[in-house]
């Protein structure tokens, strides 16, 4: 027994010198960065914990987002622990969940805050503990460098404004649209609002329904109400705009209901949405599909900022992930609308996951 | 004691007894209706109204499961753990196979069943506190959610979506199922003997031990019974959305609550009002729909709702006759008056 552990002891030793080895010999001696051989530049040689904290986990969206953020953080060899957690949507557990990673001494923290503003105290003081705090996609108000390293965001000012290129596209001469999107005053929400409302400012487009969205919580249970109503409310609805299209597949048959076509779309990816628009197109004429990629990817590029800063590697050149457009029933370009349907729906093939894996997860 | 007895008071006019409770929720149904054709007509398009009654349903079966706990005086904070949990064993263990469903059903059963038993053996036996105790349950409830499902579940399977989402002539079956829910808890409560002991120990359980009532009994299995509610509002919504959160229960313990006071039942235990909860249900369902409909800001419509509820437990908490200067007349208290009377 006693001699087995203590084999297996002087072999973790070894490998774990050989491993520092590796990354000091790779070092260049000229720069201010280095990285570890066979890893990305962004991965420095020093050693650290990562930890990843989602305010939210609770549908499958988070759930390939969270494993794009460990897929990122295995690149590297020099994050020698990795740690989870989900605030479920309590801001209080969220908090905590901050303050319990920097107790436990992590030395880098990827940070989802949902709860935008209110999570500012808890981010900065991690910041003053020394943590790389590099909050990502929702903004929760301060200042790089002040009060986190660095603010990874999504910019949905640009998904705001793909959107209504197209809605402008289909309707040169206006249209009624029904913006939907989570819980009220969420800064995702309003910057869309900004970029649709950039493109098309004044004019004969018209938003219907309560500005600068309709109040969703992006529950799906929630958004068949506000649809209902929304439908029954308005007789003229030309195009829905919606942060989180696959929650819509539960509504959307709302309008066979009343007698009515679905009318355009546009959203975010998902391989049911993409597959109810190939069953549904055919009986409903005004059915047109535009979606920008979910952006599931976010979190990677947090992770290398994160990483870097905290490893001494080379830290990405941007902190603004644009989320590329994804399908357009219309013009087919940069895709036709994709659906897998030997795969489940609640995947996202414009993620950098690959199908299949994101699929296993599911299945899991 | 006596206070305990002091039932809210039943009109006796007619032949069948109607609850107080009741009578206020159809009152204040037909005024929110007649409200709504002349400030928010879209309210009665067709598909509203199914919306309404789906989702009303649901709320209904809920509130029926909580009145059963607070009519023996207790209240049941586990709500939302037992709903989610309903919806992501619905939804996780098919995976979307229909061949699953069958095996979803019994396994979320079985799960409804042991939180049922653990809050009876934690209320019922050992006597902690119900808001202590379910809290305690609540979280377990979430811990299984999340080990089950990892927080997310998955796509409904099309028959659940067909069972739960689907209709039978214009009816919603979500709604057709919580009338079954409400013709069973009537029966039972009020037209079977065991029903009616049940009744008595919640009116007052020292009497009915004196009487050799098993009170423990009784008081513990009314989680069990109500556990068993809440897995089919949990199983119906998996279906009513196609594709459900981890979440999804947690908006459903304050109305759960507020339908079962709505409708009449005292929060200090006694006589359960099946009928009267579940018009509730449909009352807090339609206000929801009225303030969409309406189309004021999300601020402005949760107001409304918190007024309404408000107003509508005034009505009969207070005592308008002593208000009023009590008018001459001696208000009728005496205890054999509801306690175990039938409604």
């Amino acid at each position: 027994m006693i001699s087995k552990k203590k084999i297996s002891l002087v072999a973790l030793a070894l490998v774990a010198s050989s491993v520092a080895l590796a990354g000091c010999s790779s070092a260049p001696a000229d720069s201010g960065s280095s990285s570890v051989a066979g890893a990305p530049d962004w991965c420095g040689p020093k050693k650290i914990t990562l930890g990843l904290l989602d305010g939210y986990g609770g549908n499958s969206w988070r759930l390939v987002t969270t494993n794009a953020g460990a897929e990122e953080v295995a690149k590297c060899p020099s994050v020698t622990k990795y740690e989870y957690a989900d605030g479920q949507g309590d801001t209080q557990k969220s908090i905590s969940d901050i303050q319990g990673m920097v107790g436990k001494g992590v030395n880098a923290l990827v940070v989802f805050p949902d709860a935008g503003e209110a999570m500012l105290p808890a981010l900065r003081s991690a910041f003053e503990a020394g943590v790389v705090t590099v909050p990502y996609r929702v903004f929760p108000g301060g200042k790089d460098g002040v009060d986190y390293t660095a603010w990874v965001g999504a910019d949905f000012v640009t998904d705001g404004q793909n959107w209504a290129n197209f809605v402008k596209e289909q309707f040169p001469k206006g249209a009624n649209i029904l913006f939907l999107s989570g819980p009220k005053g969420n800064s995702q929400g309003i910057d869309e609002r900004k970029g649709m409302e950039s493109v098309l400012g004044g004019g004969n487009y018209k938003f219907i329904g309560e500005a600068p969205f309709e109040v969703t919580n992006w529950d799906p249970a929630k958004t068949q109400q506000v649809l209902t109503a929304a439908i029954a409310k308005y007789p003229n609805i030309d195009v829905i705009a919606s942060d989180f299209g696959p929650s819509l597949v539960g509504a959307l048959p709302e309008f066979k209901k009343a007698g009515k076509s679905i009318p355009t779309l546009v959203t975010s990816d998902g391989n049911v949405l993409g597959c109810f628009y190939q069953d549904n197109k055919a009986a409903n004429p005004k059915f047109n599909l535009m979606t920008v990629a979910t952006g599931n990817d976010n979190v990677r590029l947090a992770v290398q900022y994160a990483v870097a800063k905290a490893t001494g590697g080379k830290v990405p050149d941007s902190t603004q992930f644009k989320a590329p457009m994804f399908e357009n029933s219309v013009t087919g370009q940069p895709n036709q609308v994709q659906c897998r349907k030997d795969l489940p729906g609640d995947i996202y093939l414009s993620s950098q996951l690959s199908a299949d894996k994101q699929a296993a997860l599911i299945k899991k | 004691m006596t206070d305990q007895l002091q039932q809210r008071p039943v009109l006796k006019a007619s032949r069948f007894r109607v609850s107080k409770g009741l009578v206020t929720m159809l009152v204040a149904l037909v005024v929110l209706f007649v409200l709504s054709g002349s400030v928010a007509p879209s309210v009665f398009s067709t598909n509203v109204l199914f919306s309404w009654l789906e989702f009303g349903g649901v709320l209904a079966i809920i509130g029926l499961g909580q009145m059963l706990v607070v009519q023996q005086g207790g209240v049941d904070l586990s709500v939302p753990g037992a709903v989610s949990l309903a919806i992501v064993i619905s939804s996780q263990v098919p995976n979307g196979q229909d061949s699953g469903l069958p095996l979803a059903i019994i396994v979320g059963l079985a799960y409804a069943i042991g939180a049922g038993l653990l809050n009876a053996f934690l209320v019922g036996f050992i006597k902690l506190n119900a808001i202590i105790a379910t809290l305690g349950t609540n979280a377990l409830l979430f811990g299984a959610v999340l080990m089950i499902s990892g927080g997310i579940p998955r796509l409904s399977t099309d028959a659940l979506r067909k069972i739960a989402g689907g209709s039978v002539s214009g009816i919603p079956n979500a709604f057709i199922f919580a009338l079954v829910a409400l013709a069973l808890v009537w029966l039972l409560t009020k037209k079977t003997v065991i029903g009616r002991r049940f009744e008595m120990v919640g009116a007052n359980a020292a009497a009915g031990n004196a009487m050799g009532l098993r009170t423990r009994t009784h008081i513990g299995l009314s989680y069990l019974w109500s556990q068993l509610l809440y897995w089919l509002a949990g199983f119906l919504l998996a279906g009513i959305t196609a594709q459900p959160t981890a979440y999804m229960g947690i908006p459903y313990l304050l109305p759960s609550v507020a339908v079962v006071v709505l409708g009449g039942t005292s929060l200090l235990g006694g006589r359960g009002f099946p009928v009267g909860t579940f018009f509730a249900a449909l009352f807090l369902g339609f206000l929801d729909q009225f303030v969409l409909a309406l189309g004021v800001p999300y601020a402005a419509r949760t107001l409304i709702q918190a007024a309404a509820l408000a107003l509508g437990v005034t009505i009969y908490t207070l005592n308008w006759k002593k208000m009023l200067g009590g008018v001459g007349k001696k208000q009728n208290n005496s205890p054999q008056a509801s306690a175990v009377g039938a409604g």
